[in-house]
């Protein structure tokens, strides 16, 4: 939050500024196996994306890692994943009566018939990290900020203030997923509201400019808080930082670290959820 | 294995003095000194650096940083010979008797005529002096220099010297020789300056019309100065002037100045007070852009001055900086600014031992906020204070040997953030990251000797000490930079000390003072760094000192010139070439968290840096034509654990070939011209060479780091001032200054963003941004006095 306003403050310093698209030439660069996917508590199908990097301005979608033996391992239990047949090739599902469970430390398990960087066998954990009880949310439009105005989405709940907790934030507008890709996830740590009650706390703002997204009086929302482990919140975070190259907050530009093994890229994340729903008034 | 080397060096040289020393004292004839102090005849402005000659012996001395000289000479007849660039040269003949007591008035030589071109042949400090890797520049140099927005400035005008680089375009920011901006020592009368940018840095602090002198020290650090690896700028502000009342100003198109000084007391006081203020943001409601209508942006800063001349060895400075910048809009506001004040007291102890004491004070502040009201207003505070005090002698023992010596002590109070809600019920719980406290303690002594005809050493010493004071906490870190446990320490106790030996040693061998050569080593450490990781800097500044985690950065600097002098000294020439190691240099982990974190000193990496280049510079002090032009040749290369897979990295200043231009060109007594051209390879830059598709987002794989450059940046600037008639006696006398930068109108990278096009989210594209474009304005300066 306060990065975001020193992002407002220092970019408005900036409105001289002038961009210009150019040509640059890149080298190439070796293929990385990509994961992508993710379990929750809540039963239902998930999904785990493989596909392969590309070079940087290849410009055509990328190539999908298909025929892979797929799983996921917790305890002793083994769930086997499933090559989807409809749609875009390289999904691999768990059944739709898989639910995880908070505490529990998921491993995904992925074997290629083709190496990959000279592997064929990589791994990704994640602990489940359970999360507080969502009371309720509210959105409030604030026509003094930004272009046409913006919402702000506040929640109240009590925030558990035993350790340090990591959250991600999704909303929905009449049952769609606004935050439809990962930059448009929110994600905060509790270091500022650390085992108090979130009265009303803003964890979303909604652009009025942008049409497809915004919202209007009468919509439903649905906030999903999710409990998230410290390495996903910083993935995301690390992924929102490595497209945008701002030399007056931008450390040099920086691989995301993500937490699959053997020279894989990508996340394989598993966390928990509370909803909240509330009509746009 | 330089320690080992140095030492019995040092050793060496200071037998080779006492025997010096202690030839036959006998024998001798009698000594006496003349002393003085040197000063502009009109403003009574102390003139340092001006230079006393000995016709007879070829041999002199310099006035210091207070315009005070002393020369130990034995009894006969001299002629002196005082000289400053600028100024009238002025021949004196005295039969050295007793000892003396000669201060000068030297006259500007603008308002004199053509035909007072003497012997200004003494002006070879360049070549003579044991000292190099220097570059001083008096304000009127600076004033030339064409800026942006008609705003001349003293950081802009050091980016143009050769083995410095700007961090970035329009930044205050500078690097020396390869090191980092957080390695250069800023000083403003003697009062550590930690951040010098007003504007994200398009402006710096410092304000021309209160600056007297400026120098900096990119190498062969004098042992007075302690503290940073890579350069000391060192600032000096006008005295006011002592005879009569002056008023200055100036009207720009973003800003204004206005300074007044006189006489307090005539001769013997004086006061200087200089403000200015930008008013870009007045014109902010006319903007079509609603969001900006409310915006607030501006600052404002004063220097104040004061000096009383008890007598003719006792005098008494005070001097202050105050300033601001703001930023406001309806959703938060941001202020920051330095604070500075030094009060000094100037002794002469004896003829030939002067001595300075001062007390110093400084604080570096920011404050971040939303309005006060709401349950998400917060307010974010974060300063850092310096107190301190230093003791400074100078002992002219003969024409042989200089020795100056002294001490310091500064009581650094840091406050590295607190983030706490304001509204009455606030969701935010307080953050803090705890306060610490250090003492830097520094204690030096250095002589400057002359032994036989051709060859002059300087030999000196520093003893630097850092000590980490409570209350504070440490924690411990494990082997993955992750914090295990802490201990904590109680107010006044001292928990961490770290003692720096610095040796500094330079060598001049001068050809009948045509040209010489010259040669230096310097070690220098680091005590206090910034945790920055942007290139360019912002006013979110944390320093952060030295502790059980961090170790001391040290440098060790060796460098060699060759120093020739053309015309009668109007042209300078110089060679140097210098190589440089760095140790324990600070750099941040990937994606580090330098904000509101307690835990920083995990977040930091360290390695080791070192530097090279040759620097070629050609300065012009001709009657029409003066500047420079110099071009450097230099590298800078990092080595950082866990960093870029702990290989080399090229350092982010890292731009090999530079060259400056920069000349003003006297047309007439009502015009003169200015232009500069700066080149600069680009800076070097990691891209990304690999994409991953992850969360419907393409996410960038990246090349090793820094292996790719921007563009060749190169700009010209050029300026046009035209003066009023110069009237002997008149009152009031104005310049009108018409300047454009970037005139040729280059897109200078600023950076490159990589950006996902929004229709076919395939598609991946490079966009670069720059700042400015060509930049035309005009600036109206003014000038009154009551002669």
């Amino acid at each position: 939050m306060i990065r975001k306003i020193l992002q407002i403050v220092l970019l408005a310093l900036l409105t001289g500024a002038c961009t210009e698209k150019i040509d640059i030439t890149l080298d190439s660069t070796y293929t990385r196996l990509v994961v992508d996917g993710n379990i929750e508590s809540d039963t239902g199908a998930y999904a785990i994306a493989l596909t392969k990097s590309a070079d940087y301005f290849s410009n055509e979608p990328v190539p999908r890692v298909v025929n892979a033996l797929v799983w996921i391992s917790s305890g002793t239990n083994t769930f086997l994943l499933h090559e989807s047949k409809k749609g875009i090739s390289g999904i691999y599902e768990t059944d739709s009566n898989f639910a995880g469970y908070t505490g529990n430390t998921y491993t995904l398990h992925v074997e290629l018939p083709e190496e990959i960087a000279g592997k064929s066998r990589f791994e990704a954990s994640s602990f489940m990290p359970s999360v507080t009880h969502l009371d309720s949310i509210e959105a409030v439009f604030k026509p003094e900020m930004g272009r046409k105005g913006i919402w702000i989405i506040k929640l109240w709940a009590q925030e558990p203030g035993n350790e340090s907790n990591f959250y991600m934030f999704n909303l929905y507008k009449n049952g769609k997923l606004l935050t439809d890709t990962i930059t448009k996830k929110v994600v905060s740590e509790d270091k500022f509201f650390n085992g108090s009650y979130m009265n009303g706390v803003p964890v979303m703002y909604i652009n009025n400019d942008h049409p497809w997204e915004t919202i209007y009086p009468g919509d439903t929302i649905m906030l999903q808080m999710s409990g998230i482990t410290k390495e996903y919140f910083e993935f995301i975070n690390e992924v929102k930082q490595s497209g945008f190259n701002i030399p007056f907050f931008s450390g040099p530009p920086a691989n995301v670290n993500g937490n699959v093994n053997n020279g894989g890229v990508g996340f394989f994340a598993a966390y928990s959820n509370s909803f909240a729903k509330a009509v746009v008034k | 294995m330089i320690k080992k080397i140095i030492f019995p060096l040092l050793i060496l040289f200071l037998v080779f003095y006492e025997t010096q020393a202690n030839v036959d004292p006998n024998s001798k004839p009698l000594r006496h000194s003349i002393s003085g102090k040197i000063r502009d005849l009109h403003s009574g402005e102390a003139l340092l650096g001006a230079t006393i000659f000995v016709k007879e012996l070829k041999t002199g001395a310099v006035s210091d940083l207070y315009g005070n000289y002393s020369l130990t000479l034995d009894e006969g007849n001299y002629t002196l010979v005082y000289s400053y660039i600028g100024y009238q040269t002025i021949e004196k003949s005295i039969l050295l008797n007793n000892d003396l007591k000669i201060s000068i008035e030297l006259d500007p030589q603008q308002h004199q005529l053509k035909e007072v071109e003497i012997t200004s042949e003494k002006n070879d400090k360049n070549v003579v002096k044991p000292e190099m890797s220097t570059f001083r520049m008096d304000i009127k140099t600076i004033q030339r220099i064409p800026a942006l927005m008609g705003e001349v400035d003293i950081i802009k005008a050091i980016q143009l010297l050769p083995g410095v680089q700007s961090a970035g375009e329009g930044s205050s920011g500078f690097s020396v020789r390869g090191g980092s901006p957080d390695q250069n020592l800023i000083l403003l009368d003697e009062a550590t300056v930690y951040n010098a940018s007003h504007l994200m840095g398009f402006f710096s602090v410092f304000n021309n019309d209160a600056i007297k002198d400026v120098k900096l020290y990119k190498g062969d650090i004098p042992a007075n100065y302690g503290g940073r690896l890579a350069s000391v700028l060192d600032v000096r502000m006008n005295d006011g002037n002592s005879k009569k009342f002056e008023i200055n100003g100036g009207i720009g198109i973003i800003a204004s100045r206005l300074t007044v000084e006189g006489p307090i007391v005539k001769d013997r006081a004086s006061f200087i007070l200089s403000g200015r203020r930008t008013y870009a943001d007045i014109f902010l409601p006319l903007s079509s852009n609603k969001a900006l209508q409310n915006n607030s942006l501006y600052f404002y800063d004063l220097n104040a001055k004061a000096n009383y001349r008890i007598n003719d060895n006792n005098q008494i400075f005070l001097s202050g900086y105050f300033g601001r910048d703001v930023f406001k809009n309806n959703f938060a506001g941001m202020k920051w600014g330095n604070e500075t004040a030094t009060l000094r007291w100037n002794h002469l102890f004896t003829k030939q031992l002067f001595s300075n004491f001062s007390l110093i004070y400084s604080n570096y502040l920011y404050n971040l906020g939303t309005p006060a009201g709401n349950s998400n207003s917060f307010d974010w505070n974060s300063n850092l204070r310096d107190l301190g005090v230093k003791a400074d002698f100078s002992y002219y023992l003969n024409t042989k040997n200089t020795i100056k010596f002294g001490a310091s002590v500064i009581y650094h109070m840091f406050n590295p953030g607190q983030a706490k809600g304001t509204g009455e019920k606030t969701v935010f719980a307080d953050v803090k990251v705890p306060n610490n406290y250090a003492f830097e303690t520094g204690v030096y002594g250095n002589n400057e000797q002359k032994i036989g005809e051709h060859v002059t050493v300087k030999y000196g010493l520093r003893l630097s000490m850092f000590q980490n004071i409570g209350p504070g906490t440490v924690f411990h870190y494990d082997s993955t930079y992750t914090a295990t446990d802490s201990s904590v320490y109680n107010a006044g106790v001292i928990y961490n000390t770290y003692i720096g030996v610095e040796p500094r040693l330079g060598l001049l061998y001068d050809f009948n003072s045509k040209h010489s050569v010259k040669a230096s080593y310097a070690r220098t450490n680091q005590y206090l760094q910034l945790a920055q990781n942007s290139t360019v800097g912002t006013p979110l500044d944390i320093w952060f000192p030295s502790s059980p985690n961090v170790k001391p950065q040290i440098a060790d600097q060796i460098a060699v010139g060759y120093f020739r002098n053309f015309r009668k000294n109007t042209i300078e020439t110089s060679v140097e070439a210098y190589y440089k190691w760095m140790k324990n240099v600070v750099d941040f982990k990937d994606f580090a968290q330098l904000l509101l974190n307690n835990k920083l000193e995990g977040e930091i990496r360290n390695g080791k840096a070192w530097s090279y280049g040759i620097e070629f510079l050609v300065r012009l002090n001709e009657e029409k034509i003066n500047g420079w032009i110099s071009y450097t040749y230099s590298r800078t290369f990092r080595q950082i654990n866990d960093i870029n897979d702990n290989n080399p990295y090229p350092a982010p200043y890292d731009k090999p070939n530079n060259i400056s231009i920069v000349l003003n060109y006297v047309i007439s007594k009502r015009f003169t011209v200015s232009a500069n051209w700066v080149y600069a390879t680009g800076a070097p830059v990691t891209f990304p060479t690999g994409r991953a598709e992850i969360g419907g987002k393409i996410v960038p794989i990246y090349s090793d780091r820094n292996q790719y450059r921007y563009q060749d940046y190169h700009r010209l600037d050029v300026s046009l001032t035209f003066f009023s008639k110069q009237v002997p006696g008149r009152k009031f006398n104005w310049d009108l200054n018409f300047s454009v930068y970037n005139a040729y109108n280059r897109h200078n990278t600023w950076s490159i963003n990589f950006t996902q096009d929004n229709l076919d989210p395939n598609v991946t594209y490079a966009e670069k941004v720059y700042l400015f474009g060509i930049i035309p304005s005009i600036t109206f300066n003014f000038h009154f006095n009551n002669d």
